[in-house]
């Protein structure tokens, strides 16, 4: 099999496997060096040019095995990796409730504190103005919005930084939809309530529903276009 | 390792590989070769086998890599940390409790 054959096929399958671009990088790096090594081994053995090839690909086997025993130690290195069903099937449950509220309320402290000043009385009397009160309500769901796609984001990132195929994401992406559908966050003049209820009610629950599900969509559609443009700049 | 490695061989290629690394540092085929030789080709990594293996020690941090050209070649050498050079003491000691276990049992004639 000729080098970039080889190379080639160990390439696109560690792609295929859901293993980070600069890890990709590396262990065909890696690999490229060895087989030059053993190619050369075989070079100084009196071996034919083609016939030190042939000899270092039969001693590393088959490409896509290959592959698949690095991406396996690559799950393997991280907790994430070893323990996918607890991290992207258990963890969820608890850790999206806990980091939705603690995102949520970092954000509208930070509101209060800059817009002002930590001053509740000016907070009461802009609260009966309904022009800004209507701002402070689209203030109020977008960041709860927002705190469901970061939510989402991390765990996309974590599946994907342990070499863990789709599979883990759509999970974890899930488990955070529906939790987003049954919980809830209302806001009227002077109360900002956060509840869970069956079935799911408020004022926007299927948008709360689809932003897990379009985060995790946009982070699958730049995936496959950075896996694309790599294979490109490989080929170029 | 080789496949055929019975079970009670766990553990063995994180001892040599430290093993080795305390030595000097490393690259992947310089690994292979060395465990080959020096065992008398009882123990081999099968090829490619042993980045897997490298990269998981790098994440525990274990042991830690550079790209260094020698000779006209540019390789990931490995080196061992100083986290590493404790895991190998452990290792060490579990290593020669265990084959001194192991040697009272046999008998002499094993030994």
């Amino acid at each position: 099999m000729p080098k970039t054959d080889y190379i080639e096929q160990l390439r696109r399958r560690l792609v295929d496997l859901g293993c980070p671009i600069a890890r990709v990088r590396r262990l065909v790096q890696e690999v490229t060096d060895h087989r030059e090594d053993l190619k050369q081994t075989a070079l100084a053995e009196g071996l034919s040019g083609v016939a030190a090839e042939i000899h270092a690909d039969t001693l590393l086997g088959n490409p896509l095995d290959l592959a698949e025993g690095l991406a396996e130690a690559l799950r393997r290195s991280s907790w994430w990796g070893r323990h996918s069903i607890i991290g992207f099937c258990v963890l969820p449950l608890l850790a999206v409730p806990l980091l939705w509220s603690l995102i949520m309320f970092v954000g509208l402290w930070l509101v209060f504190a800059f817009g002002y000043a930590l001053d509740e009385t000016r907070l009461h009397v802009a609260a009966d103005n309904p022009v800004v009160f209507h701002h402070m309500s689209m203030l109020v769901h977008g960041a709860d919005c927002l705190a469901l796609a970061l939510v989402t984001l991390l765990f996309c990132w974590l599946a994907r930084r342990s070499g863990l195929s789709f599979k883990w994401t759509a999970i974890a992406c899930a488990i955070c939809s529906i939790y987003a559908l049954f919980t809830w966050i209302n806001i009227v003049p002077h109360s900002l309530s956060l509840g869970f209820s069956f079935p799911p009610h408020g004022s926007s629950p299927w948008i709360r529903l689809a932003m897990p599900l379009v985060t995790v969509a946009l982070v699958y559609a730049f995936q496959r276009r950075t896996a694309h443009c790599y294979r490109e700049s490989v080929a170029a | 390792m080789k496949k055929t490695n019975p079970i009670f061989l766990n553990g063995v290629p994180e001892l040599l590989v430290l093993r080795l690394l305390s030595r000097r540092e490393m690259y992947g085929y310089q690994i292979i070769e060395e465990i080959r030789a020096q065992t008398r080709e009882t123990l081999s990594f099968g090829e490619g086998c042993i980045y897997p293996y490298l990269h998981y020690l790098e994440a525990e941090k274990l042991v830690s890599s550079r790209r260094r050209e020698v000779d006209g070649r540019s390789r990931n050498y490995y080196k061992l940390t100083p986290r590493g050079g404790k895991r190998l003491d452990e290792l060490t000691t579990e290593w020669k409790r265990v084959t001194t276990g192991i040697s009272s049992l046999m008998g002499e004639q094993y030994a």
